[in-house]
């Protein structure tokens, strides 16, 4: 098993980052109930480990004892019927699923859960919750209609039913549905943060880590402690003992971007252009999202090489390309925008500074 | 109506004989009888009544060929039909006859004849006049009859709509010489737009072949496409007769006594340039002439060519030419209306291949360039505008605002092209300097499948309960260190370890080999090495080996995978097998439970086995054992008769063993089920 996995805290005492939200959450359904929650938080920051450790704080070990079901749901929708596949995680007390996989029907797997689950209300007796719970996995990508009947169903039915949402940004989740959550930010872990992760996991393989390569990898996870713990397992399978400078190998795709990066700063013509559209679509057909290879990587890469001046123009362009690209559908031709006109103002800066 | 004309010609045209036998027929017909035989009447009494009455008829009408001979072009055709309707009765309904005479051209052993041809070249027409002509009694049926029930009254069949008439109409040629259809000597079924017959109607073409087969009377198909989907099998039961279209000057010939007849004074050229215009459709060059009669009686060659110009029937053009154009050199001389038209000649492909594309041109609107700094910039404001294009695309689609279409395909194709036209170069060697076709076409579609196979993956890693991540984490953040814990080890330990170590990962992860596969896939980028290079092919076989050996035991890992009842997804052979999945299907809360501590229960005990094999002491696997022994207690509790069966049995040190034990807790549990 991965170590990231392996040693992910199960109960809420045990956390070692967010120890303070992690006491707050016991002591909120310690009264045996608990209002809508809201996590959000950066990706790696712990949210799904805090979620799985209320619930079993709330429903005790059999919470963990989940199911995979694929369900199809047949939804009457007026005129016509739609037929959905949706996988989703259950136990006894909660169902936890990924309604934004259902793409713009989304709105219809919203509705008919919740109301499926208010039918099959579990029973009151010998300890056991009168609710269940439906924990929601990303739903800053559900679309406008699906948060708005969220809003409704979830006054609807709070008597048999909880939500716990989760997401990594806040501001694409409707104020309505905020309002009637309760918030509850995870942040980032900081540095110093994973490098106690590291070393406690470090202490229980019983490795050596230097606290300088601790750190190093802290450094390059973003802040992402599940990124940590994987490099660092990583790490440990190619090289140890540890040495100093031991290199940090990136992601495949992490790589690549960078490939990408340094291309369009060496070079920028049409023909560079196409080629990066061939680069860019394989990443695209590798599954890596387009918001990530955009915002994440490929901007922050063609900062670190970038004149200062510059900066805060490819940033606002960076910006408004993205939106475009929410908006659109075919995120290549977004990024595709992005890359040309990057080079058309890279271009242009170089001409005028060296002539 | 020929009459009306002049007289003089049409005499010139047709023998006394004929003309007679024309009008005999006219009355008899029942088709347009009444206007017929009226106005054959009327010819003959006083010049202002006629006005009155031509008045009322389009010239389409009133200029309808009236014997067969007058039909412009396809002469050979005609006379073709003729033989072919004039013989049918002796060929194919005094068989004995037929029998001595066999030495008829294969062409005329066909009880049907499917004429084909574009619209307006006199198709209904011959079909018509040739039947008239013959004696026959019409019965025309086109595609828009056959929907409604009303059209009972062309013949009353018995079940009152056109389907049963049909029937009874080729079912009973004795009819015709009884009841009401004796004055008929003989009849004929004339079966319009059969091209644009669908299932809805009748049964469709199956049922007209049917009746091809049975028919007592001959048959008359007429379509416009002969070669359309929905006719390749009607064409084999029928004679085929193809209409070309007339030549211009054939045309013109025609149009010019129209015209004399008219009073309209215009010149040959300038009816040869309408003939032309039209694409030899008759019915829209009359159309288009007495449209413009009404404004002028004097048509020049320049009235004809401007009023045409925006009226031309819409050519096919190929996406790839219409980007051609759009792009072309001189593309920005082109006037908005004409570079809509090329864009909306395909609104889907042609963006996608202006998108593909752009980049390959040079644009000529930049003059001199000598950085590329414009052009780049150019190249800038084109990719802007295609990003419009795609969220304009995105509010037609998904919120139907359809009216944006044009909107949508001015950002999508024409402003990139006016920004980019030019020459097109080609930017890679080798590469040939044409448009190439959209690439995002395919590599949506592998991305889709590409996002299944992941999915996949990631249901059966969810399914291991060993992690719970969601699926772009999985990509970005476990892939690659995923494609190393399975790879890696294949490459730097010795074989049997590593196999062993990769499979025992598998296992823990509940990937299977298609997953292994997946992974390694998705992980591969152009111009870097595939992971699973430096592999040896011994290694790789030895995994698949080990992998297989211990497949039986994961079956129940992936249990749960199993469909619900009513999916399309045919559920993995060797699933299906081993689990009936009623289990699954039935749900109390209570079996659902227990289900789940059945499949906890064989998980740890599958990795004890592992832990068994292995002999290497390892923290994690201890951490598991701890947690079987939970489990243990759990299904004290829950399920007393599936304790005795076996699941407390200490870890077996066969996987045989353990197989069956296994095999008896599950009939064991399932037992306990029925009971309750």
């Amino acid at each position: 098993m991965l170590w990231v996995d392996k040693y992910r805290p199960r109960i809420l005492d045990k956390m070692i980052v967010h120890e303070e939200v992690a006491q707050n959450l016991k002591k909120l359904v310690s009264e045996q109930d608990c209002p809508h929650l809201l996590f959000y938080g950066p990706p790696g920051s712990g949210k799904k480990t805090l979620i799985m450790a209320l619930l079993k704080e709330m429903f005790g070990p059999a919470a963990e004892k989940v199911k995979l079901e694929q369900k199809a749901w047949k939804i009457d929708a007026g005129t016509r019927t739609i037929e959905l596949e949706l996988a989703m995680l259950a136990s006894t007390h909660h169902v936890e699923l990924n309604p934004s996989d259902a793409g713009f029907q989304d709105r219809y797997i919203v509705q008919e859960i919740i109301k499926e689950m208010a039918k099959n209300r579990p029973i009151d007796s010998k300890g056991k919750k009168g609710f269940k719970v439906l924990v929601l996995n990303e739903v800053d990508k559900l679309s406008k209609e699906a948060q708005h009947s969220l809003r409704r169903t979830m006054e609807k039915y709070s008597a048999s039913c909880r939500l716990i949402l989760c997401c990594s940004s806040s501001s694409r989740v409707t104020e309505a549905v905020r309002s009637r959550c309760l918030n509850i930010r995870v942040n980032a872990p900081s540095a110093e943060e994973i490098v106690k992760v590291l070393e406690f996991i470090a202490k229980k393989e019983s490795i050596q880590l230097p606290p300088e390569f601790a750190a190093r990898i802290a450094v390059q996870s973003c802040r992402s402690l599940r990124r940590a713990i994987l490099s660092f397992e990583t790490c440990r399978v190619q090289q140890y003992p540890f040495v100093m400078n031991q290199a940090i190998p990136p992601m495949d795709w992490e790589q690549y971007v960078s490939e990408i990066a340094s291309d369009i700063m060496k070079e920028q013509s049409p023909k560079r252009l196409f080629q990066v559209r061939g680069k860019i679509y394989e990443l695209l057909v590798n599954c890596i999202p387009p918001e990530i290879i955009l915002k994440v990587k490929l901007l922050s890469e063609l900062l670190k090489k970038l004149d200062a001046e510059l900066k805060h123009e490819v940033c606002h362009w960076a910006a408004y390309y993205e939106h475009r690209m929410r908006l659109g559908q075919k995120a290549i031709f977004h990024i595709e925008a992005f890359i040309a006109k990057f080079m058309s103002i890279y271009k242009e800066f170089l001409i005028a500074t060296f002539g | 109506m020929i009459c009306k004309s002049k007289p003089t010609k049409t005499q010139s045209k047709t023998s006394d004989s004929k003309e007679k036998l024309l009008e005999k027929e006219v009355q008899v017909s029942l088709l347009s009888k009444k206007t017929a035989a009226k106005y054959s009447q009327s010819s003959i009494s006083s010049q202002k009544k006629k006005e009155n009455f031509a008045d009322l008829l389009t010239w389409t009408e009133k200029y309808r060929p009236k014997v067969p001979n007058d039909i412009v072009g396809n002469q050979s055709i005609v006379k073709q039909l003729h033989d072919w309707l004039a013989h049918w009765h002796d060929e194919f309904l005094h068989k004995k006859n037929k029998a001595i005479s066999k030495k008829q051209p294969d062409g005329l052993a066909k009880k049907a004849v499917l004429i084909s041809g574009t619209p307006g070249i006199g198709k209904s027409t011959s079909a018509m006049l040739v039947s008239q002509m013959l004696g026959f009694h019409v019965t025309e049926v086109n595609a828009s009859d056959n929907r409604g029930k009303a059209d009972a009254k062309i013949i009353k069949g018995v079940g009152g709509n056109t389907s049963n008439s049909i029937k009874e109409l080729i079912g009973n040629e004795a009819l015709s010489e009884s009841k009401d259809w004796s004055k008929y000597a003989k009849s004929v079924l004339i079966m319009d737009e059969v091209d644009g017959m669908s299932a809805g109607d009748r049964g469709g073409v199956a049922d007209l072949i049917a009746s091809i087969k049975t028919t007592k009377i001959p048959i008359i198909c007429i379509c416009n496409d002969r070669y359309s989907q929905k006719l390749k099998s009607l064409v084999n039961y029928c004679m085929l007769l193809n209409f070309r279209k007339p030549t211009k000057q054939q045309m013109a010939k025609r149009l010019l006594q129209i015209a004399h007849a008219e009073g309209i004074e215009v010149n040959e050229i300038a009816l040869e340039e309408l003939a032309e215009r039209v694409n030899g459709d008759m019915r829209m060059a009359l159309n288009q002439l007495q449209y413009m009669s009404l404004s002028q009686s004097v048509i020049k060659y320049d009235d004809v060519r401007e009023r045409l110009l925006s009226s031309a029937k819409d050519e096919d053009i190929s996406p790839f030419t219409a980007v051609d154009k759009l792009f072309d050199f001189k593309g920005g001389r082109m006037r908005m209306d004409e570079r809509i038209d090329l864009s909306m000649s395909d609104p889907d492909l042609v963006p996608l291949i202006v998108q593909e594309n752009y980049i390959n041109y040079r644009p000529a609107s930049v003059g001199k360039d000598d950085n590329g700094i414009k052009r780049m910039n150019t190249i800038a404001r084109a990719a802007d505008s295609i990003g419009d294009g795609d969220i304009i695309n995105v509010q037609i689609r998904r919120f139907r605002q359809w009216q944006l279409s044009q909107a949508g395909s001015l950002a999508s194709s024409i402003i990139p092209a006016a920004f980019m036209h030019g020459n097109r170069e080609t930017l890679e060697p080798g590469e040939r300097n044409y448009n190439r076709f959209g690439g995002w076409l395919g590599k949506n579609s592998t991305l889709g499948k590409n996002l299944r196979l992941l999915e996949d993956a990631h249901i059966h890693i969810l399914a291991s309960q060993t992690s719970n991540v969601d699926r772009e984490t999985l990509r970005i953040d476990y892939w690659s260190h995923l494609v190393k814990q399975l790879t890696d080890p294949l490459r730097i330990m010795p074989k049997d370890a590593a196999v062993q170590k990769v499979v025992e990962f598998m296992d823990t992860y509940s990937l299977s080999q298609e997953d292994l596969d997946t992974i390694v896939e998705i992980s591969k980028f152009q111009g870097h090495p595939s992971p699973m290079d430096g592999i040896q092919p011994a290694v790789k076989a030895a995994l698949t080996k080990a992998y297989k050996q211990g497949s039986s035991l994961r079956v129940v890992k992936t249990a749960d995978l199993i469909n619900l009842p009513g999916l399309k997804k045919a559920p993995k052979k060797r699933i299906a097998a081993l689990l009936e999945p009623v289990e699954t299907g039935l749900g109390e809360e209570n079996d659902d439970a227990l289900l789940e501590n059945e499949e906890e229960g064989s998980n740890s005990e599958e990795t004890d086995i592992a832990f068994n094999q292995t002999g290497d002491k390892k923290p994690q696997l201890d951490l598991l054992t701890d947690n079987r022994k939970g489990m243990e207690v759990q299904l004290d509790l829950k399920n007393e008769e599936g304790k005795s069966s076996g699941w407390k049995t200490t870890p077996a040190s066969k996987a045989r063993g353990s197989r069956s034990s296994e095999k008896g807790g599950r009939s064991g549990s399932s037992g306990s089920k029925r009971k309750r």
